[in-house]
């Protein structure tokens, strides 16, 4: 099964590749109010906390991490649905933060969007024909009623459904055909990037395999970089070119999808890792789980320093002291992690203000 | 630890999941669908029907009339129904029937009027209230409690005052009244359509807030208006009566249902038709907004829609 690695050519890192989204010290905090008729901020859960990653041109990027770290989030800024509190994306060389009106409407045009739960992403008052065609309308494609009917037409048969389908309700579809139209939709815009957050979570695992390759299929036919995010570890190894880990906000270990999966080098990696069940019965029996203690703090108070550090079984002094940088780690290029057993590279935590590590002017990125 | 253990299908990945059978629909408008699944529901058909009679005669209401509403007869007070008189006369000796079919004009009138203001202001203060929250809510909403705070009666004393009675200004009246009610339900059905993933999903594909306003949201929190509209016509009718009885609606000899009503109300022990027929009016028109409103809330939802349509082939 390797081959799903392999075949993709070269390792990605090697060299300069063609970066086509980019997040340079990302932010997303949100406010935490008090209770009460003044509704004062008392703090900020940091749901994306200083990310720095970059999505090449062509490849598939998996972001995985436990529920609550932030991948959704994540995934909404770099398509700025949720507005970036700090940092900075760039789409194709442009600032996505700082778009006007007419540049942003071109970005969703490029960057589609494919939902968790298909229950819940189709409006259940409109037919699929209208849902399928509503970003021909906005985007003006396929301008006259005949151009845009072909053209929904034609996307249905591209996701694999009965064209003769359009005029029906999603709420006569099952969840894997309603993922589909989801898909349809994405993709009618002809956009270079899709975020696909976690589009396979609410499936029946035949139906995840379905759309897992129909989504491999559309990568390879129409060119597209997808950006996978998923709690699904053996999922985003099966499509992912590069492999990107995060925990409470922070992305931790990026790398090659083999090299991530074969040798992770961030503890937190390898716990995740363990945890996937092996499809032999004998493998499965030798299989080591490494189990977390405790419970991921909570993103309105992130640890100083390493912010995994207390649950981490490899914690040592630096890790409290100096807020990790990623760092080339591992034998493959383009391997990097955030972790201090690696040497200890970062920014020093400042004594005044202990519960917060450095933020935007981390000189180490 | 390369083992990707998810089954690979079989050679085509739509095998199972893209069967969806072809039933193909006949290419009727979708209006014409609407009244057709309407139709199927005897109950909002029924209601429907005698709402359109009810218009109807208010429209040709001085054709339908058997007697001029206005013409007194002493000899003939206070007499009971009879095939001279269907409904009886009241205490001037004028035709009750003739009275009822007149009033229907001024009633149904003011009530359309006064719910069609305020449905139309009122939906649309909800609407932006709801959808952008922040400050647009408080300053919306607050203004609302205003509005709310006054009572009912009171505030449309004060709009009558300064416009002077009249059919029209009843309406405005009673129309201002229920604005903040229709911004209520408009409003708490929108905060709950606004976080849906389809409109999220709009959003990503590049729809503008008027797109996303018009194209998902209305339509998603439009059953709870639908019902509030229904049941205000229902109120608007009782408070036109109201008003008419304080003598700032309908002016006299001029009827409305609510005029009637309050005139005959001081005859009930004597003659339970002056205050009778006017009040089955009232209760009828009432009724069938009722009915109808909840039969086009079920027409109007696909889901609903389906169901019907399929039980009924």
């Amino acid at each position: 099964m390797s081959s799903v690695f392999l075949d993709k050519g070269s390792a990605p890192g090697q060299g300069r590749r063609d970066v086509l989204v980019s997040a340079r010290g990302l932010e997303v905090h949100f406010p935490v109010r008090s209770g009460g008729p003044l509704r004062r901020t008392t703090g900020a859960l940091r749901a994306v906390d200083g990310v720095d990653l970059d999505v090449y041109r062509g490849e598939t990027l998996g972001l995985v991490g436990e529920s609550g770290c932030g991948k959704s989030t994540l995934g909404n800024a770099l398509l700025r649905l949720v507005p970036p509190t700090g940092g900075t994306v760039t789409f194709d060389g442009l600032d996505v933060t700082a778009m006007g009106r007419r540049q942003l409407r071109d970005l969703r045009r490029r960057a589609g969007m494919v939902f968790q739960d298909p229950f819940a992403s189709l409006d259940p008052r409109r037919t699929v024909a209208q849902t399928v065609s509503e970003p021909l309308e906005v985007h003006r494609l396929h301008p006259g009623r005949q151009a845009r009917a072909a053209r929904v037409r034609e996307l249905l048969e591209l996701v694999g459904l009965d064209p003769a389908v359009a005029s029906r309700y999603p709420h006569e579809f099952s969840g894997g055909q309603r993922q589909r139209v989801g898909i349809a939709r994405a993709l009618a815009g002809e956009p270079d990037f899709l975020v696909c957050d976690e589009a396979i979570a609410s499936l029946d695992v035949s139906i995840q395999a379905q759309v897992l390759n129909l989504l491999r299929r559309l990568q390879r036919q129409l060119g597209l970089t997808l950006l996978f995010i998923s709690h699904d570890l053996s999922a985003v190894r099966h499509v992912s070119d590069r492999i990107a880990v995060m925990y409470l906000g922070r992305v931790v270990e990026v790398g090659p999808a083999t090299a991530v999966a074969a040798e992770p080098q961030m503890p937190y990696t390898r716990a995740l890792l363990s945890a996937v069940p092996l499809p032999h019965p004998a493998l499965e029996r030798s299989r080591q789980r490494i189990v977390l203690r405790g419970d991921v703090p909570s993103p309105a108070r992130v640890p100083s320093g390493c912010r995994f550090r207390t649950r981490c079984p490899d914690v040592f002094e630096p890790c409290p002291d100096v807020d990790p940088a990623l760092q080339a780690v591992g034998s493959a290029p383009g391997h990097v992690a955030a972790c201090h057993l690696h040497g200890v590279v970062g920014t020093p935590v400042r004594r005044e203000d202990p519960a917060a590590p450095a933020g935007a002017g981390d000189p180490a990125r | 630890m390369t083992g990707a253990p998810l089954p690979e299908p079989a050679a085509s990945p739509t095998a199972t999941d893209a069967g969806v059978r072809s039933t193909q629909r006949a290419p009727r408008p979708r209006w014409r669908e609407t009244l057709g699944l309407l139709a199927r529901n005897p109950t909002a058909a029924i209601a429907a029907a005698v709402l359109v009679l009810l218009v109807l005669m208010a429209v040709f209401d001085e054709t339908v009339a058997p007697d001029g509403p206005n013409e007194i007869s002493v000899d003939d007070r206070l007499q009971a129904p009879s095939w001279a008189h269907p409904f009886g006369t009241d205490d001037l000796g004028r035709d009750i029937l003739s009275r009822v079919v007149l009033g229907a004009g001024v009633s149904l009138r003011v009530g359309f009027l006064a719910v069609a203001f305020a449905l139309v202001v009122g939906a649309l203060v909800g609407l932006l209230a709801g959808f952008y929250g922040r400050w647009v809510d408080d300053v919306l909403m607050r203004f609302m409690d205003v509005l709310f705070a006054f009572p009912a009666v009171l505030l449309a004393i004060a709009v009558l005052a300064v416009r002077g009675p009249g059919a029209g200004n009843t309406a405005l009246a009673i129309g201002i009244v229920y604005v903040p009610v229709f911004a209520r339900v408009t409003r708490a059905s929108v905060l709950g359509v606004r976080e849906e993933v389809y409109v999220r999903a709009s959003r990503s594909v590049g729809a503008s807030d008027w797109r996303l306003l018009t194209r998902h949201v209305l339509p998603n929190a439009a059953p709870p208006i639908i019902v509030q509209t229904s049941i205000s016509l229902a109120f608007a009718v009782l408070a036109e009566a109201a008003l008419s009885f304080l003598g700032l609606g309908t002016q006299p000899p001029n009827p409305s249902w609510g005029l009637m009503l309050a005139e005959g109300r001081g005859f009930i022990d004597i003659a339970w038709w002056l205050a009778f027929f006017p009040g089955m009016a009232i209760f009828l028109t009432v009724l069938c907004f009722n009915l109808l409103g909840d039969g086009l809330r079920d027409v109007l939802d696909p889901r609903q829609r389906t169901l019907m349509a399929g039980g009924g082939r």
